[in-house]
């Protein structure tokens, strides 16, 4: 037995999650570039009674899926993954190992690695071969920069992928699916299961504002908001957040937009000293109209606006806030 | 018992980047530099504990260039007992997996119940190391955790982020490695008291040969870690920037959020 790649399944309670289905997108552009026949892509999922969601994923890119169960690996814990992974990694000796970059792929994955003796890419946005090599591109400084990565003669090479990095695969000729013991005895983890809960809510839901504006650490301290405040009461819209300024506690947690905290698709955005992280961007792209002021003319944010001013916020919003005021004849 | 949190010094996120003549790294010369923002929350988690009485001794570590023993100091200056620094140029473009094996050969026989450690480093956003020393010193591992909890002397209940304002709890055995997220509690800030008591506090330094690890080794291991490129992230369709006077930039603003949105 073996593959040339190997992907993980991503589920909850046995619903396949969509980065799945992407990373077997990626698979077979990297096995086609590489000379590899889909054969060689194979899936492995960890969990218990999974035969069911795993024959989608079979019909879906896969050649095999493994499915590795037990009910010591019923629910996630990083523990109980890595051990499944290296075990199968070892037995398979894929060339790549592909794994979402998702909650639970950032935790296990880089365990895995360290287990294997290999290094691995993090959080990347591509994977492709170039001159018969597959590079890694990853993003780096929050974003400035996109860094190349080469893992030289590692194997496996392995590596998160972002959500959104490869359409998933079209679908083919369907494969097969083959249940394993997961090997795995719940007294021999180190790391128990204590269940799933919903984080702090509050009284403000940015998910139905038409208009946001939001404000990031270029504001400076919670006692700066007041402009911030100003333009979205004038614009009658909410206030939102990039991440540090709820972690500053500057606002409720429910302020904040982003992959960790809502995501809001009003008519109008305003970005006011957010720099564009990708954690934030995915959860504001969806907004009908963007607009971003920041300082650094390079900031990522202006990647996904649709307009933008390069200068400081503390002239331009209480500027914009004169415009609209006027123009709403309220001066 | 004792405590070990992994920090690192990177540049001022305000700092000015620009990519090196190699095109693998940023210029050096022109960052300014701080403790890792994450680390902070870490290290805040850590001091926490050792104020209610739980941690005796909390010890701080770095693996870093001479310049990052200034973010061990002022771990120490906001109550860390001691330091250790890791510092060897054969670690300067090491590979992630290599400074990890370093902070193990210096931990192994450390006796900390609790490593703590960033979710990442604002710099080469990683999120490797934390997890890499747990498997390394065959720990169990949680990361981007919001809340930690010692349960009995055995176990620590942690709470994993998770997307869509969800959280997954999780019981780690101890001793266990544990990443942590911003936003976790407040970080504290150094007093001119913890400053002034930091100078007095030890700083060990540690090379490559008091770890007992080979430097040819390294550079093999770093060789599967190669940086081919750092580059500007290729341009989005991208914003149109408008320019010229505030009040002209805000009205053209207006005119165009009305003629897209029609909400003014
Ligand atoms: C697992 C994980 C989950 C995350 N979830 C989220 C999330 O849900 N939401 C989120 O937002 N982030 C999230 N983050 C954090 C994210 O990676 C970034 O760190 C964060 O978005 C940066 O916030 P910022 O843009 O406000 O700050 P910075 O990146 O520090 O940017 C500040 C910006 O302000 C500009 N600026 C400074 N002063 C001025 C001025 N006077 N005028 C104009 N501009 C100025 C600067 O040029 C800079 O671009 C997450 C990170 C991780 C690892």
């Amino acid at each position: 037995m073996a593959c040339k790649i190997l992907t993980l399944v991503e589920h909850e309670s046995g619903a396949i999650r969509d980065t799945t289905f992407e990373l077997l997108g990626l698979a077979h552009r990297l096995a086609g570039e590489a000379g590899w026949s889909a054969s060689d892509i194979k899936a492995l999922a960890i969990g218990q009674d999974l035969a069911g969601p795993a024959s989608s994923v079979a019909a879906r890119g896969a050649a095999e899926v493994i499915c590795a169960e037990g009910e010591a690996v019923r629910d996630y814990t990083c523990d109980g993954h890595a051990r499944v992974l290296e075990s199968v990694i070892g037995a398979e000796s894929p060339e790549i190992v592909l794994i979402g970059h998702t909650p639970n792929g950032w935790d296990c994955a880089p365990v895995v690695a360290a287990g294997l003796g290999v290094p691995i890419a993090t959080e990347c946005s591509n994977v492709a071969f170039e001159n018969g090599r597959p590079l890694f591109t990853r993003k780096a400084f929050n974003g400035k920069f996109i860094q190349v990565v080469d893992l030289g003669d590692a194997r496996p090479k392995v590596a998160t992928v972002q959500r959104g990095a490869s359409p998933a695969f079209g679908g083919g000729t369907p494969g097969t699916v083959r249940v394993v013991p997961a090997g795995v005895a719940a007294g021999e983890l180190r790391a128990a299961f204590a269940g799933v809960k919903k984080g702090e809510t509050g009284a403000v839901d940015l998910t139905q504002a038409s208009v946001i504006v939001s404000g990031g650490r270029g504001v400076g301290a919670a006692e700066k908001f007041g402009v911030v405040r100003e333009l979205a009461a004038a614009l009658g819209g909410q206030i939102g957040a990039s991440r540090p300024v709820t972690d500053m506690g500057w606002l409720p947690h429910e302020h904040q937009v982003g992959s960790s905290g809502v995501t809001v698709n009003p008519k109008l955005y305003i970005a006011c000293g957010i720099s564009g992280a990708i954690q934030h961007i995915v959860g504001m792209k969806g907004s009908g109209y963007i607009v971003a002021i920041n300082k650094d003319p390079d900031a990522p944010i202006f990647g996904v606006a649709d307009v933008g001013v390069v200068g400081d916020l503390f002239e331009i919003v209480p500027a914009l806030t004169r415009a609209v005021k006027e123009a709403k004849g309220q001066t | 018992m004792n405590a070990l949190v992994l920090i690192k010094q990177v540049p001022n996120t305000d700092s000015p980047f620009r990519i090196n003549s190699a095109g693998t790294w940023v210029e050096e010369g022109n960052l300014t530099y701080g403790l890792n923002d994450y680390d902070r929350y870490a290290l805040e988690e850590l001091l926490r504990l050792k104020d209610a009485g739980t941690i005796t001794e909390l010890v701080a570590l770095t693996v870093g260039p001479e310049r990052a023993s200034s973010a061990l100091r002022t771990c120490l200056a906001t109550g860390a007992d001691r330091a250790v620094h890791i510092k060897d140029d054969a670690l300067a473009a090491a590979d992630p997996l290599s400074v990890a094996r370093a902070i193990v050969a210096a931990v192994k026989d450390g006796g900390f119940s609790l490593i703590l450690a960033g979710l990442q480093a604002d710099d080469d956003n990683y999120m490797q190391i934390g997890p890499f020393v747990a498997r390394l010193l065959g720990r169990p591992c949680a990361t981007a955790v919001m809340r930690l909890e010692l349960r009995d002397g055995a176990t620590v209940r942690v709470e994993r982020e998770l997307e869509n304002n969800r959280l997954q709890i999780v019981d780690l055995r101890l001793p266990a490695v544990i990443t942590v997220q911003t936003g976790i509690n407040e970080p504290r800030y150094a007093s001119l008291k913890g400053i002034m008591a930091a100078k007095k506090k030890e700083i060990r330094t540690l090379t490559l040969s008091d770890l007992k690890l080979d430097a040819g080794a390294i550079a093999a291991a770093s060789a599967r870690f190669r940086t081919v490129r750092l580059a500007p992230p290729p341009k989005a369709k991208g914003a149109e920037i408008l320019s010229g006077p505030a009040d002209q930039v805000a009205k053209e603003l207006v005119r165009r959020i009305r003629e897209k949105t029609g909400v003014i």
